[in-house]
């Protein structure tokens, strides 16, 4: 045999083996979505069969199932998301600005603080910011999943917009003194458009984590009106008991992967990069 | 009137002359703080206060509502001596860690491999196969993935097939830590993704060099490949290692809360917010969550005192 034919059968043994695995990868996820579109008794008798007609039953008495509806978990969910992805912005290139660019007394000893923060686990922290927000009357708000955002606490963005600005040419930033600006203004004019692809990053991971964010929620909001979309799911199992409501509880399921999948489309490369370069921790 | 104020009345043009104006606002060390002030304020209040009342309350006794009794290291060792369910924790998770982080790289190394080097659509594959790790953190994979393993679940209906009756994989507890151990596995596509940026860094002249001394593909892999990846490797090893512990979501869904059938699917994390948050002995967890600290720290330090005997950075030899 050729060197040549033996090299396409092998790239056609490889195509072979990671489409068989991909197929097996996704077929959880397959079946989930079929099964949401299937009247219930048929989700378990036939697990493999594609759905006869599409059924969308099981969404609209899903969306409705519990005693708030679906809309109010979606508006929490994306409330506490699109605040979580501004404070993280705002709060994390203001840090990192100053890491990066600024001299200062202490800032190296700051810089060390922040790197040790990196690495800690934060159920260290859980029972007395616990303590600290039932002090001060924001259990049961969004406040306690909001607020810590504003004020940088996931110092991992802070790491990745360092390592980001202290690539951007200094001479840049020296030709803007030189015209007579201050810092605030190297920070807004040039520092944040020239840092497009490290805030889109960081906005990216910002919202699918907060989005899926499950123990944050669970601990903070008791009141159904205020459950986000995880906890709803929960809500969901609890209720049905698991037993009698597969059909719904898929579709909610289903449904609940759409916003993280829609990013994930969108920006695909940007989010494989960003954990290629391995900087990002899931 | 600030001195500065002063100064340009009186000399309009000194501001110019002297680039460095004075002023609070204008002051490179007040700057730099103002900066960095929303930081602090977190740092201080969100992070260094917690981590010190943390260390406070794990030695005290404290349900939210009487002001927090001093025990000393009372419940250190009553974890360590008087609560099974606790030991039961430690042992669940250091099983999960010691199963899935191993099982995770391994798949995410081999098919990494499979991806490596001039295959068409490798940006596809890459796609579909990191999907799982993005959406694997939610709460809908791990409904998913209950019933799945459930008794009439797609698994047994596919053993049916080859004549398999098998059991409800998540309510026996010979088998329901195994149903948390392949979801983790499941999502193997970030370190695969990290290990395929490794792969392509790996300079083609050492493959060369290697087929001239008559190297197959297999000596290849173990006397080029891998050494150039064990930067990679620990990167990943530690980083699944440190999540790995903490894993929540999962063990809450697919045990509904309990941690059960018998305490089997009861992580570590489950424990700490059971004890904290369902029976708010906030003393208690903030105990449980000090020795996690101590776990990672511990699991950390090893790993990289381990680097030096099989971590190759490529410029010391």
């Amino acid at each position: 045999m050729s060197r040549r034919a033996r090299h396409t059968r092998t790239q056609v043994l490889r195509h072979i083996l990671l489409s068989c695995a991909a197929v097996l990868m996704l077929y959880p996820l397959l079946w989930m979505i079929m099964s949401s579109f299937k009247p219930d008794e048929l989700i378990f008798s036939e697990p493999a069969a594609l759905p006869t007609s599409l059924d969308l039953s099981s969404y609209f008495e899903g969306w409705t199932a519990l005693r708030t509806s679906f809309t109010t978990f979606y508006m929490n969910s994306f409330i506490i998301a699109a605040l979580a992805v501004i404070g993280n912005l705002m709060a994390c290139s203001l840090t990192a600005y100053a890491f990066a660019r600024l001299e200062f007394k202490g800032r190296k000893i700051w810089f060390a603080l922040m790197l040790g923060t990196l690495m800690l686990p934060y159920h260290v922290t859980l029972v007395p910011q616990y303590v600290l927000f039932l002090k001060f009357g924001w259990v049961n708000t969004f406040l306690p999943l909001i607020v810590p955002k504003f004020l940088a606490v996931d110092a991992f963005f802070i790491f990745l917009m360092v390592q980001f600005f202290r690539g951007i040419p200094r001479e840049i930033d020296e030709a803007a003194i030189m015209d007579g600006c201050g810092p605030w203004r190297i920070y807004w004019k040039i520092m944040l458009p020239l840092s497009t692809p490290v805030m889109a990053t960081a906005a990216i991971f910002s919202f699918i984590w907060t989005y899926d964010d499950f123990l944050g929620p669970l601990i903070y909001l008791n009141d159904i009106d205020s459950y986000t979309v995880p906890l709803a799911l929960r809500a969901f199992v609890d209720s049905s008991g698991g037993e009698s409501l597969y059909g719904e509880l898929f579709a909610m399921s289903t449904l609940s992967l759409v916003p993280v999948f829609i990013v994930f489309l969108a920006f695909q490369r940007l989010i494989i990069r960003g954990v290629a370069l391995g900087a990002l921790k899931r | 009137m600030t001195a500065q104020d002063l100064d340009t009345l009186a000399a309009p043009g000194a501001a110019v002359r002297t680039p460095r104006r004075r002023g609070l606002l204008r002051n490179r060390h007040v700057v730099g703080y103002l900066f960095l002030s929303p930081w602090i304020v977190g740092f201080l209040c969100l992070t260094l206060g917690p981590i010190l009342a943390s260390l406070y309350l794990s030695m005290t006794s404290y349900d939210l509502f009487n002001a927090p009794q001093w025990l000393g290291l009372e419940n250190y060792r009553k974890l360590f001596f008087d609560d099974e369910r606790y030991l039961q924790s430690l042992s669940v998770t250091f099983r999960y860690v010691a199963m899935s982080v191993p099982l995770k790289l391994a798949f995410a190394l081999g098919v990494a491999m499979l991806l490596n080097r001039g295959l068409a659509g490798l940006g596809f594959y890459r796609s579909i196969y990191y999907l799982p790790s993005l959406l694997g953190g939610s709460v809908a994979i791990a409904i998913m993935w209950r019933q799945i393993f459930s008794y009439d679940g797609v698994i047994n209906r596919i053993l049916e097939q080859f004549g398999i009756f098998g059991p409800s994989w998540i309510s026996n507890p010979d088998y329901s830590l195994y149903t948390l151990v392949t979801l983790a596995v499941w999502q193997f596509g970030s370190p695969m993704v990290i290990f395929l940026a490794g792969l392509k860094q790996i300079p083609q002249d050492l493959y060369d060099a290697a087929a001239i001394d008559g190297a197959g593909p297999l000596h290849k892999f173990f006397f080029v490949t891998l050494p150039m990846l064990t930067p990679i490797i620990f990167f990943n090893f530690v980083m699944q290692l440190i999540g790995a512990f903490q894993a929540f979501t999962p063990s809450y869904i697919i045990s509904n809360g309990t941690g059960g059938p018998a305490d089997s699917t009861l992580f570590y994390t489950l424990y700490l917010y059971e004890q904290g948050f369902t029976n708010f002995r906030m003393g208690y967890a903030s105990a449980i969550a000090w020795i996690l600290v101590g776990i990672i720290a511990s699991a950390t330090a090893i790993s990289f005192l381990s680097a030096k005997y099989w971590v190759h950075y490529g410029d010391e030899d």
